[in-house]
């Protein structure tokens, strides 16, 4: 028993060791690349093929009644078609429509987009100007403002839901008393788009709030103290020293939220739904489920260029600080 | 003698005068009364719909009218029946297997991939990451359909001329489904995490184990990894949260079923549909789906933090 227990042990050693022995006979370059492979594996096939494929067939017809998923190649029709507005009637919402900003849905992204990320930068400057002092408890209070950050956004969805639900929630009763919501704001467009921005604001300032703090927490404490001797009050201090060096972490920080914003979908689906107020995510999952693979194809492309588009702005800005510093 | 005239001068002034004289004479006693309000104000806005969630999960069924700051009665059987009408701690515990399955494969990926960025030379090595960059930039949106009709048995991945076609696997309503896709989308960022940490640590350790006759894989294990114990730990932790609030492709891998691997998403939009009058059984299901997280915020927070200030500002 004990010599076939050991027997099997060498054996599961030898089968790890042999491997290990024969990554000693490799150049460094080609060990690397041999570790690289299970990377190049899973992002090939499960980032690389996708979007590629993707592309592929938001080139292509729908295809509703056959056994294929989309039909000929007819080029950038189904883009043509989204953005002048041909589409609308399959959508179910507008796609692009400059006359009714809260309802279709590139508007509603990136108004939401715009707003969220605003409010966020604000709140989360705040928030970091708060943890950046030194205080008893200061621990704890990172702890209160970092929970939101790690609620699931089904949860986080579902908490608003509950929060808003007239009769039941306080936030109902609140702001209509401010005159603000109607009597069901969860099947209102702008009273939803309102919940889901305080609700993307509640749960993700922290994010923000630590990238601003880690910028704080870089610049030269000693810049203050000279400062204090030349006189300069808080708010010049924050001026002229806190927020040029901030700055590039702020950059990054708008970066990643617009990016991450872009994508909004689950908050949407469980407070107010997509069918009252459409994002551009929302109309990828609905074209999808109806079966429409092209069209469905060519929305969560336009969405993944805006993204690209976005990002190459924020870089550019970010390398003209870099050349400017 | 002259401040104390200043000072009987002020008397005849109401309170609220004194105190803006005083905050003018110093300022720093303002700031510190405006840090504290600031400070409760942060903690008011992001704990209060925590504690109103309790209020609603305690309060009886029968009783849902009016609710204030007090919960209308005392029942603390919500967080019993809030299993029994669905089953909640099922799709929590999927949700908690799917992520942790993840986050192994992630570790384990990302520690051969981060061994090689942060110690090894190779050519096309900042092509390679600027890929994994644009990779975690590309919402979800752009990846399901392909991912969809792979999981779901739909791709001829190739035609042999004697075996036929092998096609995808149909992992649909399986973790599978979820799990692959997640570990290449939480890939990059740990790959950054670990990679900064890999290049931290000094040549000569390594060198020694290779003295002492280890391999490059067991100096990787024993040395490098092992060194590097709280960048593990960080990539780790980000990636089960990711994982664990994660919505859109949990969202259209399963066909919501608890039996079926549908995770916590399913559980809340299953409520939601089937239970909408239910509230105090929702209340109690969020604070309880939280949980895990909020264990990992407090007990884990010094690594969250680094993280996501390391691997953003890498990047």
């Amino acid at each position: 028993m004990a010599t076939s227990d050991e027997h099997g042990r060498g054996r599961v050693r030898s089968a790890a060791v042999a491997p290990a022995n024969w990554t000693e006979r490799l150049s460094e370059q080609g060990f690397a690349y041999v570790l690289l492979v299970p990377t190049l594996l899973l992002v090939s096939t499960m980032a690389l093929w996708p979007l590629v494929s993707t592309f592929e067939m938001s080139l292509r017809a729908d295809a509703l009644f056959s056994a294929e998923y989309v039909g000929e190649f007819v080029a950038f029709e189904n883009y043509a078609e989204l953005l002048t507005g041909q589409r609308n009637a399959i959508l179910g919402s507008p796609f692009l429509d400059f006359s009714q900003p809260f309802q279709s849905a590139l508007t509603v992204t990136l108004i939401y987009v715009a707003i969220a990320v605003t409010l966020e930068t604000v709140i989360g400057f705040g928030q970091a100007l708060v943890l950046d002092q030194s205080f008893r408890g200061r621990r704890w209070v990172r702890v209160a403002i970092l929970i939101p950050w790690a609620v699931p956004i089904a949860i986080q969805g579902l908490i608003f839901w509950l929060f808003f639900q007239p009769g039941i929630g306080v936030g109902t009763d609140v702001m209509q008393s401010l005159g603000v919501f109607s009597a069901n704001p969860l099947i209102n467009t702008t009273d939803t788009l309102i919940i889901v921005i305080v609700a993307d604001v509640w749960k993700t300032s922290a994010f923000m709030a630590l990238l601003i703090l880690a910028g704080l927490q870089s610049v030269d404490r000693s810049l203050y103290d000279v400062a204090k001797v030349a006189g300069a009050s808080k708010s010049q201090q924050f001026r002229y020293i806190t927020f040029p060096l901030v700055l590039p972490a702020l950059l990054v920080a708008l970066l990643f939220r617009t990016i991450q914003s872009m994508r909004v979908y689950g908050i949407i689906e469980t407070t107010g739904g997509c069918s009252t107020l459409p994002s551009l995510t929302c109309m990828v999952v609905s074209t999808f489920r109806s079966g429409r693979y092209a069209t469905s194809a060519a929305v969560a492309f336009i969405t993944a260029g805006i993204v690209a588009l976005v990002a190459l702005v924020y870089i550019v800005k970010f390398a003209d600080l870099e050349v400017g510093a | 003698m002259a401040s104390q005239t200043v000072e009987e001068g002020e008397s005849d002034d109401g309170p609220i005068a004194q105190r803006a004289q005083e905050a003018i004479r110093n300022p720093g006693d303002a700031y510190q009364f405006l840090f504290y309000v600031v400070t409760a104000f942060f903690l008011v806005t992001t704990l209060f719909p925590f504690y109103w969630l309790l209020v609603l999960a305690l309060t009886p069924g029968d009783r849902m009218t009016d609710i204030g700051l007090l919960p209308n009665g005392f029942n603390p059987a919500s967080f019993v029946e809030m299993f029994q009408r669905l089953p909640f701690h099922v799709y929590m515990f999927n949700s908690i297997v799917i992520a942790l399955t993840t986050t192994v494969i992630v570790l384990l990926v990302a520690s051969f991939a981060g061994y090689a960025f942060g110690r090894l030379q190779f050519r096309g090595k900042t092509a390679l990451l600027l890929v994994l960059l644009a990779i975690s930039y590309f919402p979800p949106a752009a990846f399901i359909i392909p991912l969809f009709q792979f999981f779901t048995g739909n791709v001829e991945i190739l035609t042999l001329p004697a075996v036929g076609t092998i096609e995808s696997p149909n992992w649909f309503n399986t973790p599978g489904a979820m799990v692959t896709p997640f570990s290449a989308l939480f890939l990059p960022l740990s790959i950054f995490i670990l990679t900064t940490f890999y290049s931290q640590i000094p040549d000569g350790l390594e060198d020694a184990a290779r003295v002492e006759g280890a391999t490059r894989i067991g100096a990787l294990f024993r040395v490098i990894i092992p060194l590097s114990a709280p960048g593990v730990a960080t990539a780790g932790v980000l990636t089960f949260i990711g994982v664990y609030n994660e919505f859109f492709i949990s969202f259209l891998m399963t066909d919501g079923q608890a039996q079926n691997w549908a995770p916590i998403v399913w559980g809340v939009v299953n409520y939601q549909g089937q239970y909408q009058a239910f509230y105090n059984l929702m209340a109690a299901a969020s604070i309880v789906g939280v949980l895990p997280v909020v264990i990992l915020v407090v007990m884990a927070q010094e690594r969250i933090v680094s993280g996501l200030t390391a691997g953003a500002l890498k990047e």
